[in-house]
């Protein structure tokens, strides 16, 4: 299982792969220094997170080597600091700046290989209680524009996506799009699980915080 | 189309048949195939193959197929697996059209060397074979029956318009027992058990073409095609509706699964993905499986606004609410229509949706409502309940509920709940072709199936 993480140097190809297939993941910069860290996130714009990357440290928050909802310049220089102090005596390649996803709804785009029906895309409701709702629906691939849109009616959820209690519809374009990336990404390169989750969105598009995928 | 499929026609028509293990002793597979064919009247010659007699049941037998002297369409082999790669060779050397396998014996025990011998004859003769370890066909029309269940202890129904392809022979032949009961006819029976030269896409593929098949059954265990199979449901489903079932949805998941993805989307998902996209109907449960497959003899609806009917209150109140609870719609009359069905109702009545025609109502009430809603542009289709129990209510309600489906002008669904008395007229209901349910959810869902095939038909024009 691949887990396209950053703050691991290793993971980076992969991240160019899926950039390649137009999946854009949130902006992201490796800083040497504080400076270059402070110019970097001035570019891609506040909030942003911080995060240490060492093939040393397996779990980095644990050991505060992550700071989240970093909201200016000055609490970004303070953090960098922190960071910099909690992961003393391990060897570090850099700090990961990279943009803070949107608020909005978290939803799972998964791909899986069937061993009946090939490739197949699941959508549904995302983030950490997945397994428990099992708010899912799922199209043999490759889908067309149709088969998204009956996939994100058959959700339990599909009044939240239409934007419940004054909330706006979120960009069912965006979401298409990605869908459709992940049928072709799964296809082409012949991917045995995949999960975008979550992919978190609002009315202006979404942001893809985690990937994972198996060849 | 495979050559094999045109010759399948003769499994389901032949002018004569020759049954291997075809035997005088009662309650032996051979035995009972043979009273198949002999009792059940089938009309081509027969012939029976077994090397320890020269007669059955006044039937000429002969030690083998190729001893037979004169010509063979089908070929039904109910012998030891053993000997079945023998015997249809053997077919194949006489001409035989097709073959069907009822032995087991084969894949289903490990036993892949005789099952791709089989499939190697099947395709070298281009021989058709159904099976093995199946019930092979039953054609109501011809009476070509190789269902080895007596006749006594399992009915077979008449013919009909509904097809019925399964993988599971003791699911199937429970499903002809209870068509049979229920008075529904159908145009084929398909147990094709192991699918090893012929599988549920082949049959698909031939249902297509088949004059007598307008609604076709799909009941599924596992395919080994999935691609295949959704590529042909899609096809299939445009001109003749399918009706999906599968069995074993909760196997283990992935094996390893690693993602979220793989935890959830589990064999099962991707059927009903497949489902979904063909636009296939699929029934959870044997009961579905029927309340579904009679609504789609009816029209298409244009919409989904539903009328009900009724001589009971309470039964018109959950109707309405299952037509809420299915995403249907409670339909508004047309002024026209109230002014109408304000004549046919007591004094004492309100025109309303569900109608209330109160208990005193008579069938000739019944008759003018539905003749005012056959009539009404705001109406899709009806709901009609009836309250047998009621004293005004006879039998007369029968032929006017026929004579309502029989316009084909909207699709109608009646709604009976009761013991004895009421199950005998809801039988008599269904031997006339009138849908018929015991409670107004199963109605309501059976037509919001029907009303989302017909939507999808039309968006596809």
């Amino acid at each position: 299982m691949m887990r396209v993480d950053l703050s691991n140097m290793a993971m980076l190809d992969d991240f160019g792969l899926l950039e390649s297939y137009g999946f854009k993941l949130l902006p992201y910069k490796l800083a040497a220094s504080e400076d270059e860290a402070a110019l970097a996130a001035r570019k891609m714009g506040y909030p942003v997170a911080l995060k240490v990357v060492s093939e040393e440290i397996s779990h980095k928050s644990d050991i505060g080597g992550v700071k989240v909802k970093i909201r200016d310049e000055a609490a970004l220089r303070l953090a960098y600091k922190e960071i910099m102090d909690n992961v003393k005596g391990h060897v570090a390649d850099g700090i990961l700046v990279q943009k803070m996803a949107r608020k909005g709804i978290e939803l799972i785009i998964g791909g899986k290989k069937d061993p009946q029906f090939g490739h197949m895309i699941v959508l549904g409701l995302g983030g950490i209680y997945v397994e428990i709702f099992r708010d899912v629906t799922a199209r043999i691939c490759p889908v067309t524009d149709d088969d998204v849109k009956e996939m994100v009616e058959e959700l339990k959820s599909h009044p939240l996506l239409e934007g419940a209690r004054g909330a706006r519809p979120i960009d069912m374009k965006a979401l298409r799009g990605m869908v459709l990336g992940v049928c072709r990404f799964i296809m082409k390169e012949d991917i045995t699980e995949m999960d975008l989750n979550p992919v978190i969105f609002d009315e202006n598009g979404g942001d893809i915080v985690d990937v994972r995928f198996t060849r | 189309m495979d050559e094999r499929l045109k010759k399948l026609a003769y499994v389901f028509k032949p002018r004569s048949v020759a049954i291997v293990g075809g035997s005088p002793v009662p309650n032996k597979i051979g035995n009972v195939l043979m009273k198949n064919f002999i009792d059940g009247r089938f009309m081509g010659k027969i012939y029976a193959v077994n090397p320890k007699y020269t007669e059955v049941l006044g039937v000429p037998c002969y030690p083998r197929v190729t001893d037979i002297p004169k010509l063979v369409d089908c070929v039904i082999i109910a012998t030891p697996a053993e000997t079945v790669p023998g015997i249809i060779e053997d077919c194949g050397k006489k001409g035989a059209k097709g073959v069907i396998v009822l032995s087991g014996g084969f894949e289903e025990v490990n036993r892949n060397d005789l099952a791709d011998r089989v499939k190697e004859l099947s395709v070298q003769y281009k021989l058709p074979i159904i099976g093995p370890n199946c019930l092979g066909v039953f054609n109501p029309y011809t009476r070509v029956d190789s269902i080895f269940l007596p006749m006594y202890k399992l009915q077979r129904p008449g013919p009909g318009n509904i097809a019925f392809v399964t993988q599971s022979g003791a699911v199937g032949s429970t499903v002809v027992d209870l068509a049979a009961h229920y008075g529904m006819g159908i145009s084929k029976f398909i147990s094709y058990g192991n699918g090893t030269a012929l599988n549920e896409c082949d049959m698909l593929e031939f249902l297509e073409k088949d004059e007598e098949t307008e609604i076709i059954i799909l009941y599924l265990e596992g395919v080994k095609d999935g691609r295949r199979l959704l590529g042909w449901m899609k096809k299939v489903n445009v001109k003749k509706p399918i009706i999906a079932m599968k069995a074993g949805k909760y196997g283990k998941a992935m094996a390893a699964a690693r993602s979220h993805t793989g935890n959830i989307a589990g064999n099962y998902m991707a059927y009903k993905a497949a489902f979904r996209q063909a636009k296939v109907t699929e029934a959870d449960s044997l009961e579905e499986l029927f309340d579904f497959v009679k609504i789609f003899d009816q029209p298409l609806p244009k919409g989904n606004r539903v009328a009900v009917i009724t001589n009971g209150g309470g039964m018109g109140v959950l109707t309405a609410d299952a037509i809420n609870d299915q995403g249907m719609e409670i339909a508004d009359y047309s002024e026209a229509s109230k002014e109408a069905l304000k004549k046919i109702l007591p004094s004492y009545g309100s025109v309303g949706n569900p109608l209330d025609l109160v208990a005193d109502a008579g069938v000739d009430a019944y008759e003018k409502a539905i003749a005012v809603m056959m009539a009404d542009q705001n109406i899709d289709s009806l709901a009609i309940v009836v309250l047998t129990q009621t004293p005004p209510i006879d039998e007369r309600i029968i032929g006017v509920l026929t004579q309502a489906c029989d316009e084909r002008k909207k699709p109608i669904v009646t709604i009976s709940v009761g013991g004895e008395y009421t199950e005998a007229y809801k039988r008599a209901l269904e031997s006339k072709g009138v849908p018929s349910y015991g409670s107004p959810l199963a109605a309501v869902k059976a037509l919001r199936r029907l009303s989302d095939y017909a939507m999808w038909k039309r968006k596809l024009k």
